[in-house]
């Protein structure tokens, strides 16, 4: 069934193969995902462009399971990056969350200090209860700050962040069906998303 | 036929196109994270959909079963292997989501990457080469089958998925990966069999095996790399 090929064959198959993915791993994949450029090829090639701005975009520490529910999508949360990495701009975005029946979510943004962030968010019916708060960069000890705590069907506000770090809500739904929120932001912020 | 020759070159093309298009990536992409993250009790035909679609892109899971079918010319071989791999996959799958079993994803996707390479070693008859005596082949893709069910069951893990309805949940994830395995498959086999009528193929045959080798190093490498940084 198998063909069955020389030695010599064999050899120079398997050198070549590890060659070739030996070349490919070291000047395209470690730069472009891991932003490990031991040739400086991949700088040459600007495919460390591509680890960099998901460095960039956070992601939340000892998870990689956040997700960005944001319906205005990734090309805006890739602007987004961009935008607050120079700085220069502030972005909106319009996102959808829905909170399950008896369960609550945080949904953060990362922001550095003395960025400010407006916000206007509504659910789709019922109240909820909410804690938005920041958490500081680098922190383990769970300390958070809380800037609001309320049971609100719609609230509109604005603050500026105290530390860098993860700033964001809580929302806890305590009745039997599922709420959706929408959530409009705007400032200088880059999108982690739902926290579990 | 031999009028035809570019024709088929040309389909053989543009089918291995499609399928190196569709396989993005072998994550689970925001929309799903989103759903998978949200749901609550029985969603037969969104699972079923987000299993059919992870084995679909994952090229991972792509590159082995070309690996697997590459020299097999009788239908009855590609069901039984493809059967094999299978039973493999659906053990790991609902043993290591049911039992709660965490594996290292990266370390899991590094030995589905060592798969890739010992497959195309095994076209090359390596084995046979330099053990001697070949391995059993079955045994590997069930082996190996279990791996790779594995890597589903880390991917699913990642969630927290609720209770509810898991089992029934899970049971249209496997379906799901089983349609989404056969969709793959007929791409493969269409493309391959395609392939096989020309001199070409006996001719490519150690250079395509060359690279599956090669594809499979470099997505151990990226992965025990990712698992070093982690």
């Amino acid at each position: 069934m198998e063909q069955s090929v020389s030695l010599t064959t064999l050899i120079k198959a398997s050198v070549a193969a590890i060659l070739l993915a030996g070349v490919a791993f070291v000047s395209f994949i470690l730069p472009a995902e891991y932003n490990i450029d031991p040739t400086g090829f991949g700088q040459k090639l600007g495919l460390t462009v591509l680890a960099q701005s998901a460095e960039a975009a956070p992601i939340a520490p000892q998870s990689k399971t956040n997700s960005v529910v944001s319906k205005s999508n990734s090309v805006v949360s890739k602007t987004n990056c961009a935008a607050s990495k120079t700085n220069s701009l502030a972005s909106e975005n319009v996102i959808e969350i829905t909170v399950p029946a008896n369960q609550g979510i945080e949904y953060k943004l990362q922001m550095n200090q003395h960025d400010k962030l407006t916000y206007e968010w509504m659910t789709d019916g019922d109240p909820l209860y909410f804690d938005l708060h920041g958490e500081p960069e680098g922190d383990t000890t769970g300390y958070f700050e809380s800037y609001a705590i309320a049971t609100l069907g719609t609230m509109k506000g604005s603050f500026i962040a105290p530390f860098d770090g993860s700033h964001g809500w809580y929302w806890k739904n305590t009745s039997a069906k599922a709420v959706a929120i929408q959530l409009i932001v705007n400032g200088h912020y880059q999108i982690i998303g739902l926290k579990p | 036929m031999l009028n035809n020759k570019p024709m088929y070159r040309t389909g053989l093309l543009l089918l291995l196109m499609l399928v190196s298009v569709n396989a993005l990536a072998h994550g689970v992409d925001d929309n799903t994270r989103n759903f998978l993250q949200q749901n609550t009790g029985v969603q037969f035909i969104p699972f079923l959909y987000i299993g059919a679609k992870h084995m679909l892109t994952g090229y991972d899971h792509l590159l082995f079963l070309v690996g697997v079918i590459f020299f097999l010319y009788k239908s009855r071989d590609v069901l039984l292997y493809v059967t094999m791999f299978t039973i493999g996959h659906s053990i790991t799958l609902l043993w290591g989501v049911l039992g709660n079993i965490q594996v290292n994803a990266y370390l899991i996707d590094a030995i589905i990457g060592l798969s890739v390479v010992y497959k195309g070693f095994d076209n090359l008859g390596g084995f046979k080469r330099v053990l001697g005596w070949q391995p059993s082949t079955r045994w590997a893709v069930l082996i190996f089958g279990l791996f790779h069910g594995f890597g589903l069951a880390t991917k699913l893990q990642e969630f927290q998925l609720p209770d509810e309805g898991l089992l029934t949940n899970l049971l249209a994830f496997n379906i799901g990966v089983e349609f989404g395995q056969f969709a793959a498959l007929a791409f493969i086999l269409i493309a391959i069999n395609f392939w096989r009528r020309l001199p070409s193929f006996e001719r490519f045959a150690t250079l395509t095996n060359t690279f599956l080798m090669s594809a499979g190093l470099m997505l151990m490498a990226y992965q025990l790399t990712g698992f070093t940084l982690q």
